[in-house]
């Protein structure tokens, strides 16, 4: 297992957009994650704003000012930790559900199965905005409301996939040796099947992550997020409820909203070239 | 499968496009367009002006929001109408009116001459079948039927005379906003006056200065001239309120000529306007006051009480410790940008007659050591963290709600939570729609609440809703009022005030209401944010403000800026799309479908071939 | 509107009751074909969305239609020419555009294409389908297509960097068949094995895809037309969830789903008609 692992990630340095992600990705954890270092509390003060709002950049805030006076270089720098907070657990909550749903789905068969595929395949055509606008605007306000209406709707691409790769594993001699010496359930699950998905889950992971930053901002920008919260999408509701946009605010849109761009992107390119390390058949694909 | 199965036919391929493009056909036929209409004359000046508002009904009997409420104002005459000056009242309908000495009786004398937009003469019948009509079919009185409660009986014993018999004094009766119906017309409609929108045929009969003359439901209203309106007809030969999802679609499409007036602006959006070509704009005076609601502990109109109101607040040292710590200065000049007036008294400035201010020593505010003394001296203690806690040792939290589609309330959360954080209170913030926020205001469950309301030329209203009465008479009922207010000496002089028809006398008790309301602090006005508007120059030459001179033109008390609006240099019927869009809009037509053919040839071409 | 008015209306449609109940309710309602009656517009449900269709078929028609007929080409084109210059660039131009928020790309292109940004003038109207007061059929579709231009636009520009992707993939898959080296060995030109055999074998999963992937461009929609207060029923939807108007919501959501599930039932019937395989199989 290891063995591969350490070739899948040789194989990983030959994608140079991944490798391009990755790097990239790393350094917004590493800002989120340091942020506190740059950004002090009064920074992010609406009372305490350090400067007149919607200033335009100058030498003093290099991004200029948001509504409040705020620089937009801290809120921006700030607005990475929930968005990134919120895409990850958002993330982990869906394809913890969809490789569940997968793994049991592709192990059991009859009715089980039948059953939670059909139910997959109900939320997979849903279109998952709606599905989620609509969650997130009869549950309580709030960042943890965005997380469930994110995680609850985005799990079904996983779980297809978890569900295939489990019937091919299953299908692998070494267990069904297990099976016929009279392995339970439980024990194929955890012992042959999941480890074997690990590499797979991480990909789509990776790639889940985009799609759940941009709901998050999407979901803000619908006002059903947390406007008290500094958040990329927030920021951008904020800037569009106080007029920004017709201002010409430039310096308050394109923070957030290439912040996003880049967030998103780097997740892709991290997650398709997994993919495709972890799948040789596509390679050249990215 | 053989390897020659491979091979696809072309021919159902090629299906496909056609039946796509057949299906969009229908739907750009489909989709609701102005084909068919005939072509004007004569070049129409039109004034359009930008709305983001909606339409909850046409009907004159069930329409609540602003957008429809102003346009019946131009389409249907009321009875009396508010000065462009000064808001007093003048006359509409009625030429002349008259208390009886019991005060309990109003003759108005009708205008006589005045015609229905069908030909059909408007009579003092009218109002009295439209009035009788509020008063006995609930579905009628769902917009308008709290100026009609009190009345016992409406008649009108001749053409160019209404009688009006009161329960009870009524000290509003100059201020009846109800738009008059045709009987002619709606009797038809009394079956089903709930639900029957007045969206079904165009024109609509009406006879205010502009005539209802087509509609779609969240694109535009337009509205045409009324050649025959008593007082004159309008300059403009056509209104539009055309629609927009939001003000930065109004603001861009005012920039680029798409529409000739765009009003509610927010701070940003007014200075981006500033030396703009052809714009001109007008910061006038509010008519809304936007105030920080303190739950007193909601309670029913028998005094029984319900909800988790925080019991601290009930504590008037506590009140005006939250208060003393708010910079309401501060809120003005950060949310509003500077275009707000300080609150003060509860109603408006813009209203002079009522407007009034507390006496010097007592304005409070900006003072965050007087509101921690305030809060020792009430026994709320700093603990070693900076977190006071109450008498009987409890975390002190308060929680307060806004609305997601006031843009204000984030921001004005935002600076209230970190003053009283200042303080050791500390507050949790919700800022959500506006539905959830009534659910909770009417379950009792907060404690702090953003309320802002508009405020009418005449008062009564806004007063009405912090009266004891104004309470719910189940716990959790739906209820007229606002924040559960109840306080008798308000109420003694609300009392007096509905029965005072010296106006001056009136105004004195209106002005020691607001002092009352003040001293208790349940109901904080933070500011009155200034109506923020522009118009191009070059379409309309002049306007009439209402009030005089520091009023607004959108959203007046009357019809008077758009029935006195003078087309300019430049008003014309242009249907404002640029060349340009024509062009490219055209080009990017014929590049699609020559993508399209080229796409169906080729395969048809192939197809054959392989045949 | 008030609190108190809210809660009246709330009230009167029943919304106070507990939501099993109101569930319940619904269910009984919508067997007897009844969606309800929105509490925002005071109009039945059905009608509302009927009056707001046509607008968002022929905005996501159309949209759809330029976005698949491109996002295809393209794919097509990167696949044989794969990890060329231009297969990379096409590829990382619809990465990117893939992950850019729609309403933040609808918003630049109002800034720049509708207000006019430096030397660009505005080109566009800023939002709406049509203007009123314009007269005369060649007016009228000129005003219409200059109206549709931003909206669909930015539609395309997030909807055809998936089927750019899925193109390119199923037509690498294919090329990896035999029967492509036997159609070469025969001697066919390399344009002509690609238009004549790998495409239109790579076509199925693609269109099946592009009609699975229908639920996105409803959710596209939502935010475009909000951005550009387009009349359409993404636009209601938006309004519906400012307040919230649950009725609204819920025939909205129940139609959305009904008519992303018929899309597929339509791709399925249409399979048959694109692969000869399918329909001997």
């Amino acid at each position: 297992m290891s063995g591969s692992l350490a070739r899948s990630l040789r194989e990983y340095r030959n994608h140079r957009a991944g490798v391009v992600g990755l790097a990239a990705l790393l350094l917004f954890v590493a800002l989120a994650v340091g942020a506190p270092l740059f950004v002090t509390a009064r920074d992010l003060s609406a009372v305490y704003a350090p400067g007149a709002p919607r200033q335009p950049p100058s030498s003093h805030f290099l991004l200029g000012t948001d509504a409040y006076g705020r620089s937009m270089l801290a809120v921006t720098l700030w607005g990475a930790r929930i968005s990134l907070a919120v895409g990850l657990l958002a993330t982990m909550m869906s394809v913890g559900i969809g490789s569940l749903t997968g793994i049991v789905a592709g192990h059991f068969r009859g009715w089980v199965s039948t059953l939670l595929m059909r139910v997959t395949d109900w939320f997979l055509v849903l279109p998952t905005l709606v599905l989620a606008a609509a969650l997130a605007s009869v549950m309580h306000r709030g960042i943890v409301t965005v997380i469930i209406a994110i995680g609850l709707t985005a799990w079904p691409g996983t779980a297809r996939l978890v569900r295939a790769q489990t019937l091919t594993l299953e299908a692998r001699p070494y267990v069904e040796r297990a099976k016929a010496l009279g392995a339970g359930d439980w024990h194929v699950m955890r012992r042959h099947v999941l480890p074997n998905l690990t590499p797979l889950i991480l990909a789509q992971t990776t790639l889940s992550v985009s799609a759940a930053i941009l709901m998050e901002a999407t979901l803000a920008f619908l006002g059903l997020s947390d406007p008290t919260k500094v958040s990329w999408g927030t920021t951008l509701q904020l800037a569009q409820q106080v007029g920004a946009v017709s201002a010409g605010d430039w310096w308050i849109l394109l923070p957030p909203g290439l912040a996003i761009v880049a967030v998103a992107l780097a997740f892709t390119l991290c997650g398709r070239a997994l993919e495709a390390t972890l799948n040789p058949r596509l390679e050249g694909k990215g | 499968m053989e390897g020659t199965g491979h091979i696809a036919e072309g021919r159902p391929t090629s299906r496909l496009p056609a039946l796509a493009i057949a299906l969009l056909l229908a739907a750009f036929l489909l989709a609701p367009a102005p084909f068919g209409k005939p072509a004007a004359a004569a070049p129409k000046k039109v004034l359009t002006v930008a709305t983001n508002g909606s339409v909850d009904s046409l009907s004159p009997f069930l329409a609540q929001r602003v957008l429809p409420t102003e346009v019946h104002r131009l389409v249907y005459d009321f009875l009396t109408n508010y000065d462009p000056k000064d808001d007093h009242a003048v006359p509409a309908m009625a030429t002349s009116w008259s208390p009886s000495p019991d005060k309990l009786t109003w003759t108005y004398a009708i205008r006589s001459g005045m015609k229905w937009s069908d030909g059909v003469p408007v009579t003092a019948r009218d109002i009295a079948w439209t009035y009788n009509l509020m008063m006995t079919n609930k579905d009628a009185a769902t917009a308008n039927g709290n100026f009609v409660a009190n009345f016992k009986s409406v008649t009108a014993p001749d053409d160019s005379t209404l009688v009006v018999v009161l329960g009870k004094p009524q000290a509003t009766m100059l201020a009846l906003d109800i738009p008059v119906a045709p009987q002619h017309v709606w009797e038809s409609h009394v079956s089903d006056i709930g639900t029957f929108s007045n969206d079904a045929t165009f024109p609509i009969v009406g006879d205010g200065p502009f005539i209802l003359s087509a509609y779609r439901k969240d694109q535009y209203i337009q509205l045409d001239a009324n050649p025959g309106y008593w007082r004159g007809r309008p300059k403009f030969d056509q209104l539009i309120f055309k629609h927009y999802a939001n003000q930065d679609a109004e603001v861009q499409a005012l920039k680029k000529g798409e529409v000739d007036f765009a009003g509610d602006l927010t701070p940003a959006q007014f200075n981006s306007l500033k030396g703009a070509a052809n714009i001109t704009l007008n910061n006038g005076d509010g008519k809304r006051f936007y105030a920080l609601a303190i739950n007193p502990g909601a309670t029913t109109t028998n005094g029984k009480p319900f909800g988790d109101g925080n019991p601290a607040l009930k504590d008037p040292l506590v009140r005006q410790a939250i208060m003393e710590a708010i910079d309401k200065p501060a809120l003005v000049n950060k949310t509003l940008g500077g275009f707000g007036v300080v609150g003060q008294g509860y109603i408006p400035p813009i209203f002079s007659t009522y407007t009034w201010s507390p006496p010097a020593t007592e304005t409070v505010g900006s003072d965050p050591a007087k509101a921690s003394q305030l809060l020792d001296q009430a026994g709320y203690r700093k603990g070693p963290d900076g977190r006071r806690t109450t008498p009987d040792g409890k975390p002190f939290t308060l929680r307060l709600y806004g609305e997601t589609q006031r843009a204000e309330d984030a921001q004005n959360a935002t600076f209230v939570k970190e003053w009283l954080d200042a303080i050791g209170i500390n507050v949790s913030a919700s800022i959500v729609d506006q539905a959830t926020v009534g659910d909770n205001e009417t379950a009792g469950n907060y404690d702090l609440a953003f309320d802002s309301w508009l405020v009418n030329p005449d008062p009564d209203f806004v007063l009405s809703i912090q009266t004891c009465g104004a309470r719910p008479a189940t716990a959790g009922g739906s209820f007229p009022g606002d924040n559960f207010v109840c306080d008798s000496t308000y109420d003694q002089l609300y009392a007096a005030q509905i029965s005072e028809y010296d106006a001056a006398a009136r105004a004195g008790l209106i002005k020691r209401m607001e002092a009352q309301l003040f001293t208790d602090r349940y109901v904080n006005v933070l500011y009155y944010p200034n109506t923020l508007e522009a118009y191009r120059n070059d379409v309309i030459g002049s306007m009439q403000m209402q009030p005089q001179p520091n009023g607004i033109y959108d959203g007046q008390d009357g019809y008077w800026s758009w029935w006195s609006a003078t087309p300019g240099a430049a008003a014309s019927s242009s249907s404002h799309v640029g060349a340009w869009a024509v062009v490219a809009g055209v080009a990017v037509v014929a590049v699609v479908l020559a993508a399209v053919v080229l796409l169906v040839v080729r395969r048809r071409s192939t197809a054959q071939e392989r045949e | 509107m008030s609190a108190a008015q809210l809660a009246e209306l709330r009230h009167t449609f029943a919304l106070d009751k507990p939501v099993v109940v109101q569930f319940g309710d619904y269910l009984l309602r919508l067997a007897h074909g009844d969606l309800g009656v929105s509490f925002q517009y005071r109009t039945p449900v059905l009608r509302l969305i009927l009056e707001h269709l046509g607008a968002t078929v022929y905005l996501v028609g159309t949209a759809t239609l330029l976005a698949a007929a491109l996002g295809l080409w393209l794919g097509a084109r990167t696949a044989w020419r794969r990890g060329g210059a231009a297969d990379r660039a096409n590829t990382a131009i619809a990465l990117t555009l893939w992950s850019v928020p729609t309403f933040w790309l609808g918003l630049i292109l109002i800034v720049v294409f509708a207000v006019g940004v430096g030397p660009i003038p505005g080109l566009f109207p800023t939002g709406g389908i049509s203007a009123p007061g314009v007269t005369g059929i060649f007016p009228v579709v000129a005003d219409r297509l200059a109206h549709l231009v931003l909206p669909c636009l930015t539609l395309v520009a997030v909807l055809y960097a998936q089927y750019l992707l899925i193109m390119r993939s199923s037509l690498l898959d294919e090329m990896g068949e035999d029967y492509l080296t036997t159609a070469r060995a025969k001697g066919l030109r390399d344009t002509e094995v690609l238009r004549r055999h790998a495409v239109p074998n790579a076509l199925l999963p693609t269109v099946t895809l592009v009609f699975l992937q229908l639920g996105t461009v409803v959710s596209g929609a939502v935010l475009v037309e909000a951005v550009f207060s387009w009349p359409g029923l993404g636009s209601l939807f938006y309004q519906a969830l400012t307040v919230p108007d649950l009725p609204l919501l819920q025939g909205l959501f129940l139609f959305f789903s009904a008519s992303v599930i018929v899309m597929n039932l339509l791709a399925e019937l249409l399979c048959p008609l694109l692969d000869p395989r399918v329909r001997t199989g």
